[in-house]
Formats: C-alpha cells, sequence, structure tokens
C-alpha cells in the first residue's frame, strides 16, 4: 500500500468512481467521479485533529461496524492516502473539526463531486469481492445470536490494530472465548445460494485457528467441513500443522445452531461423517466463514466497462484457460477475485500479468486494430442520388462514425468505425458494405450452409463475442445439441440483416436462429439493441405470414451461457420435429414468394448476383458428391 | 478508405487449400477427417485438400506454409478449432507464406461440431462437410485487408486498489508507465488491509 503511495508514477485516486468508459484499445476516455471529501487533499497533513474534534460516531465499515468512526475520519490509521474525509450524511455541522484544523484551513464544506476525463491506453480491472451475509440462512442464528460472527469480524477482533487491540471476545460479555467452532462453506458450495467453493476460506479457517492457538494454547477450537482443499504450494503443511497443534477438523456441514438464551452459549449440531453420528457441541463462540461473491455494484460496472460475466456475476475472461487476463475488449484486462474468489498470491500474480498483458500495448507506439470497418458505396447513398439523405446509418452507429453533411453520400470515419456492421444492415440502399463481412460472402456461406436438405437445417447467426462464445463454450463443456444447426458468424447482432434472413427462407431452411449479446453485453455499446429492434420487426412479420411459431427465434446467448446454446437449438430441434415432413414443406413453398418479395433489391447490391453464380456452381458440386455416394 | 470490396477480387485464378485437422482424437475421434478432405477436393477452385494430425502444431502450420509456396494457394481454409482459439496462429502461418492473414479464412469443426455432437457421429460429418463448405464460399469473396495502426496513449488505469490492482500499478509504474490507480473506498488496501495475518507464511498484510 505505502510503496504504491509513495512511487511517483503512481497516481491514487481514491473515493474515485468510474463513470463512463469510451473508446477503444490505445484510446480510451474514462470519466472519473472524484467524490467530494470536504477535505482540500493539497492541505491535509494527515494529524486527525479533525477527527479527535468530532462529536459524531458512526459504525465504520473498515471494522465491519464492531467500532464506530467519526463523521470527520479516515477508515483506519494507516489510511493511503492519509487525507482525512467528511461524510456529509452524517455531519451536524458543528465545524468543531473546521476550529481543530485551525490555519491549514484544509476543511471545505463548498466541495462538490467533480468530473474528471482522462486519456487512457490499457485499464486493468481489479474491483475484487465481497461476503456473501449469512443472516439470510436462518439456520445459523447470524444477526440473532450475538456469538456467532463472521469471519471477517473475527479478523478485527484478533488484530492488534482492531477495535479490541487484537484481544477475542464474546460480544455478548465480553469474556474470551474458550471454546470455538468455525463453520466453513457457510452460502458456498451451497446451491441455495453460490454453488461455487470460495477458493480460500479453508485456508482462511485454518490460519484463525491457528493465530488464536498460538495466542492461547488453551483455547479448544473445531473447524467444521465439508472438503479440506488446501492445493496451493506450502498450504497442505499448514493443514498439518494446524492439526499438530491439537486444532480439531470435524467433517460435515452443520445443520443448525441453537443458543442457551441465558449463557449465550451455542450449540452446533452436525453429522460427524467419519463417526457415522450426529453429534450436538456446545461452543463459547462460533464463526461462519462466508463465501466470496461478486461485488453488489459488479452488474454496474460491467456495462460500464462493456464486459461479459459468467454465471454467479464475476467478470468473464476472454478465454478461461488461454487467456485467463485478457476481457473480450482489447486493452481491457481483468487481475484479482473480480473473476472469481482469489486467495492472495493468486490475485498479487494476476496483478502483475495483468500489467503485463497491458505494457505490451502501453510500451508501443501504435496498436493494431482489426480492419473489419463499414465502407460507403458513394453512388448508392440516397443523399447522393435523390438528394435527400435517410440518416438510418447515423441513428444505428453507437459511436458517431458516419459523417452526412447536406447531400453529399454517407461517409464513416475508420478511425471511430469500430465494425459492428448495424449501419450496413439498416441501409436501405444497400449502400454500405462491412469488410470481411461483405453480403456477398454471407450469402455465398448461407448457400453452401443450405445446400442439401435445407428443410432439416437450423441457420444460427451468431455474433463473434458473445453467441459464438456460447456455442464455442457449449461444444467445450460437451453439451450435447442437434448437429442440423448451421452456424455463421458476424461482428454484432447489428449485422444480422433482414435479407439474409428473408433469404435463409427462401432458400428453405427449417429454422433460424438470430442470436447476441445480451443488451448490457454488447461489444459495440447499443449495437444488440439496432440488431434486436430489427429481429421483434422480423418476427412479426414472419407471425404476419403464418410461420410455424418457433422457426424463427431471437435469443439473447452470452459467452458464459454454453448450456442455454445447447438448450435453444435443441428446442428448435423438437419444433421442426414436431412439423410433419409434407405440412413443414408446404409451409416453406408457401412461404417463398412472400420472401422472394422483400428481396427484390437484394440482387442488385454489388457482389450479391455474382455470389449468387458462384453459389449455384458451389451447391453443385456438393449435392453431386452427395448423389455420387 | 479505398472501396476495396467493390474491386472484384476474383480476378485471376482462385487456388485454395483446404486442411482438415484431426486436433489428435478432438476431431479424428468422431469423424473421419479425411472424408472431409475428399469432399473438399470436389468443391469448385479447392486445387489441395489434405489433413493433418494437428494443424496448429509446427508441423501442420509448415504444411500449410509450404503448400501455399508449393500450389501457388491465393486462398486458405482451415478446418479446425474456434477462431477464438486459433485464427492468430493461421493468420500469422499464411502472412509468413506470403499470403494476406484475410485470405484465411476457419471452420470450427471442434467445439461447435464434434465436441458438441458426439452422439450423432453421421450428422457431426455432415456439419463438418458443410461447414468446411461454407469456409471455401466465403474465401472465394474475400479480399486483401491490412490492420488498421491506432495511436496508443501510454498511459495506463487500475480499477480498484485492492491487492490485485496494487500489484498491477506497482508492475505497470516500475517498466516507466504513467498509472492512475482508482479506488471507490477514501483508501485503499481492499479487503487485504482488513485481514490480521496471511497465510501461509503468517506475516502481516498492509
Amino acid at each position: 500500500m505505502v510503496d504504491a503511495a509513495r512511487q511517483p508514477k503512481i497516481d491514487v485516486r481514491a473515493f474515485t468512481e468510474v463513470e463512463k468508459v469510451e473508446g477503444f484499445v490505445g484510446n480510451f476516455k474514462v470519466t472519473l467521479r472524484e467524490k467530494a471529501k470536504y477535505v482540500r487533499a493539497d492541505r491535509c497533513n494527515g494529524c486527525g485533529a479533525c477527527t479527535l474534534a468530532c462529536p459524531v460516531e458512526v459504525p465504520n465499515y473498515f471494522e465491519m461496524s464492531l467500532a464506530p468512526r467519526k463523521a470527520a475520519y479516515v477508515p483506519m490509521s494507516q489510511s493511503v492516502p492519509l487525507i482525512y474525509s467528511i461524510d456529509m450524511e452524517n455531519c451536524i455541522q458543528c465545524y468543531k473539526c473546521v476550529d481543530a484544523c485551525g490555519a491549514l484551513e484544509a476543511i471545505d464544506f463548498s466541495q462538490e463531486d467533480k468530473l474528471v476525463e482522462e486519456d487512457i491506453g490499457a485499464i486493468v480491472v481489479a474491483t475484487g469481492f465481497s461476503h456473501f451475509d449469512p443472516s439470510v440462512m436462518e439456520e445459523y442464528g447470524y444477526a440473532r445470536y450475538p456469538n456467532v460472527i463472521t469471519a471477517m469480524e473475527m479478523e478485527r477482533l484478533n488484530n492488534s490494530a482492531g477495535p479490541t487491540s487484537g484481544d477475542l471476545i464474546r460480544p455478548s460479555d465480553h469474556e474470551s472465548p474458550k471454546t470455538l467452532a468455525f463453520i466453513n462453506c457457510v452460502g458456498s458450495r451451497d446451491k441455495r445460494y453460490n454453488p461455487y467453493c470460495s477458493n480460500f476460506c479453508c485456508m482462511y479457517s485454518i490460519k484463525n485457528a491457528v493465530l488464536l492457538k498460538q495466542m492461547n494454547p488453551d483455547v479448544d477450537i473445531t473447524i467444521y467441513y465439508m472438503d479440506i482443499r488446501t492445493p496451493s504450494k506450502g498450504y497442505e503443511e499448514f493443514y498439518d500443522r494446524a492439526r499438530e497443534m491439537g486444532i480439531h477438523f470435524s467433517q460435515g456441514r452443520p445443520s443448525l445452531i441453537t443458543e442457551n438464551p441465558e449463557t449465550h452459549n451455542l450449540y452446533v449440531h452436525a453429522e460427524d461423517i467419519a463417526l457415522g453420528r450426529v453429534t450436538e457441541k456446545e461452543y463459547d463462540m462460533v464463526m461462519l466463514n462466508q463465501a466470496a461473491i461478486p461485488q453488489p455494484d459488479q452488474n454496474h460496472m460491467s456495462s460500464v466497462l462493456n464486459v461479459a460475466q459468467s454465471p454467479g456475476g464475476w467478470f468473464m475472461e476472454y478465454h478461461p484457460k488461454l487467456r485467463p487476463i485478457d476481457s473480450p475488449t482489447d486493452g481491457i484486462f481483468f487481475a484479482g477475485a473480480c473473476l472469481g474468489p482469489k486467495d492472495i498470491p493468486s490475485s498479487v500474480a494476476q496483478g502483475s500479468a495483468a500489467a503485463a498483458r497491458a505494457s505490451r500495448i502501453l510500451h508501443s507506439e501504435e496498436w493494431d486494430i482489426e480492419p473489419t470497418v463499414a465502407v460507403v458505396w458513394p453512388d448508392r447513398c440516397s443523399a447522393e442520388t435523390k438528394g435527400r439523405a435517410c440518416g438510418l446509418c447515423v441513428k444505428a452507429c453507437p459511436y458517431g462514425a458516419v459523417k452526412l453533411e447536406g447531400d453529399k453520400a454517407a461517409e464513416i470515419i475508420t478511425a471511430k468505425c469500430h465494425g459492428c456492421g448495424g449501419c450496413v444492415a439498416e441501409c436501405p440502399e444497400d449502400a454500405i458494405t462491412q469488410l470481411h463481412y461483405t453480403d456477398a460472402q454471407i450469402l455465398a456461406q448461407m448457400r453452401a450452409l443450405l445446400a442439401e436438405k435445407p428443410e432439416e437445417k437450423i441457420l444460427a447467426f451468431r455474433c463473434h463475442w458473445c453467441s459464438y462464445g456460447g456455442a464455442d463454450l457449449a461444444g467445450t463443456s460437451h453439451f450435447e445439441y442437434t448437429a442440423n444447426e448451421r452456424g455463421m458468424k458476424v461482428m454484432c447482432s447489428a449485422r444480422m440483416d433482414s435479407d439474409f434472413i428473408y433469404e435463409a427462407f427462401r432458400l428453405g431452411a427449417g429454422g433460424v436462429l438470430y442470436s447476441g449479446c445480451h443488451p448490457q453485453d454488447c461489444h459495440y455499446i447499443t449495437g444488440q439493441v439496432v440488431g434486436a429492434k430489427r429481429a421483434s420487426r422480423l418476427k412479426k412479420t414472419f407471425d404476419r405470414m403464418g410461420m410455424t411459431e418457433g422457426r424463427f427465434r431471437i435469443e439473447w446467448i452470452s459467452a458464459a451461457e454454453g448450456d442455454k446454446y445447447a438448450r435453444v437449438l435443441n428446442e428448435m430441434q423438437d419444433v421442426l420435429d414436431n412439423i410433419p415432413p409434407e405440412e413443414l414443406h408446404e409451409e416453406i413453398e408457401r412461404l417463398k414468394p412472400e420472401m422472394s418479395k422483400r428481396l427484390k433489391n437484394f440482387p442488385g447490391v454489388p457482389g450479391v448476383e455474382e455470389a449468387m453464380v458462384y453459389s449455384d456452381k458451389l451447391v453443385k458440386a456438393i449435392t453431386s458428391q452427395l448423389e455420387a455416394k | 478508405m479505398s472501396e476495396k470490396p467493390s474491386a472484384n477480387p476474383n480476378d485471376g485464378e482462385l487456388r485454395i487449400g483446404v486442411y482438415i485437422c484431426h486436433c489428435g482424437s478432438n476431431i479424428a475421434g468422431v469423424i473421419p477427417p479425411k472424408d472431409v478432405v475428399e469432399f473438399a477436393e470436389g468443391l469448385p477452385d479447392v486445387v489441395r485438400a489434405t489433413d493433418t494430425l494437428y494443424a496448429c502444431a509446427d508441423s501442420g502450420q509448415r504444411l500449410i506454409k509450404e503448400d501455399i509456396k508449393k500450389y501457388k494457394l491465393n486462398r486458405v481454409v482451415v478446418s479446425a478449432c474456434s477462431v477464438r482459439m486459433h485464427e492468430p496462429t493461421f493468420r500469422a502461418a499464411v502472412a509468413e507464406a506470403g499470403l494476406n492473414p484475410f485470405l484465411m479464412e476457419m471452420a470450427n469443426i471442434r467445439e461447435q461440431c464434434t465436441w458438441a455432437h458426439g452422439h450423432d457421429r453421421d450428422g457431426a460429418l455432415q456439419k463438418a462437410k458443410d461447414l468446411t463448405a461454407s469456409a471455401v464460399a466465403k474465401v472465394r469473396f474475400l479480399t486483401e485487408l491490412d490492420m488498421i495502426n491506432v495511436p496508443v496513449t501510454q498511459k495506463a488505469m487500475v480499477i480498484g486498489g485492492g491487492v490485485a490492482g496494487i500489484s498491477a500499478s506497482l508492475d505497470l509504474a516500475e517498466q516507466g508507465i504513467e498509472t492512475i490507480l482508482v479506488e471507490k473506498e477514501p483508501t485503499i488496501g481492499g479487503v487485504m488491509a482488513q485481514l490480521n495475518k496471511t497465510f501461509p507464511t503468517m506475516d502481516c498484510s498492509i
């Protein structure tokens, strides 16, 4: 902590929140909210005179509310930076702090939150974790029984810098406990709350037990556990040491804690799996080793940063094994428990790893980004052909990358274009294309996928970032789904042109899936919104045409939802299986002219006619091979 | 930017090479790659199709690079794993052989085929063929592209002042990179600062 404050290249902005992140790798614009401290950082010398003078006492979050702090405060004496704040919600404005501060004149009640913009090349997200509140588990009586405490409360109670100067006492009578029970997996490995293992709690219980035993060898400690997990260097040895010190380990998750209302002693009811017996033991004090959970504002941060979340709410890495530090957004990296519960050595290692990943970019003068940007054919833009710009491209663009002035054709500012393809699909004149994802390329792919028995196929459009990743995860997890799925990839659901969907059905596709990111995960800010609006228009059109429900399906599937991808495809297969073949054939044939009607401009799109001619040849090659067999 | 897509990319002869990866038994354990090779040979403009045990391994990449020269390939299709896995690998490989990296297309026949359809081997084989054909269809219309160079602001931001954030900030700063460390609470330190001694060495946390 102190190293960070001393390092001249680190600018510590405490009491500051990230409000907005815009831009792209090498060129992020981050808006910070520097919250008002009502103390001038340039004048406060950290003497603490204001705290002494302040008459208001409120619970201190840093001490797990076991001790008070003043309204003029620092959370702890070693705070970095050592600059006091006035907690305006609790301040009674007696101005005693102002008098105490005297000639320094550091206290400034006129301060307001300040929004600051910073230009940043790369971002490391290390927002950490929060703790499960065990009061929801009635069986353990936390918050009802005074002598049931959490692990974090234990940390403060046996800490020499804590409210009791390190003397562990029972909240009910301030006596030192002689017998203690620690309960592991409180809120973790529990399907009612969090199914995952919280990673560090086994070691954490053992550590507290060893500490207490070192302070007082007579204290009797039992750790109730499901499994002891000690898979890192030196951990198993540490566990051995705890057993040698006489700490008891009892396998089996306790089902109930009851209290003697007079003594406030506690009875822990459990099944001891080793003995095969139900036990009920009395303790002076019980510590609940609560689960690590995502930060309460993790959902909010996920949308500010435009990064996805895994099941459980943690941030989602680009690849769990091969790119465990990268976010899907180039230039944004993760470190520590924001990705999932992690102990200190792993968090420190990930901090270093994220710094190394980020410094690849930060040591470069320039960085390469994908050239899959939009390009305009000016002679097709209505501004040029009709002297009237429709402006749909401008509306579709989340980045303000389309320049449209007077009767001049729209122009894409390449440096601003992120390549979602929204403007391409929205343009009614087909005057815009996307490099590497042209209509001709996509059409040729679709024709190949639907060459044989199209009525049996489900053409699945997936965005690159989320649903393509979801499909990958379905495979990686070996969630089986119908082999009739035929996947197409575009960068964003915004690129999924109505023409592609009409064409898929014109070609006789049995089903079409229109899938992309959930709106809050969209890699292109509002690209998904553009795609979603179009998809629901298409859905209405198909409903009006009398298409069987479920043949066209819209689903938002994140890269973490492999199970959902598999389920959706299997459900679509069920829909097809439930239509008698002759009825499906009849429906497909009946709707073909409807599709053709809506595709009348499609052959005029540059490259499409060529792609049609080529595809005929390709389809012939595919079908003739099958016939030959 | 020039209107690259409007230029006819297919001036001159197209020569497509198709590589079907076994990925050990990950793909070959479910479908016979040779069947896909045979199928690909029959597709228009495919002048070379072969299978390879591991396309991503040095030997697999070497095969592709040598073939580009030997068969004068101007488009490459690799039917293997996810683009999220090895697209950069194969782009780099074809670039080393002098081909524009954007003239290479992957078909995902592992994550999105053999791994997901182990229960239906015939279906998986048909799908692997179709995905390969779809990639062949796409490469025919691909154009040469260059990466876009953007300038880099040589300044970092670390969000969160716990042990991971402090570690990242120190490592960045010690390399001479200006780093802003943002913390929402009044002090950095995070959960670690609240802890008493820490395992397994029992040293203090701050």
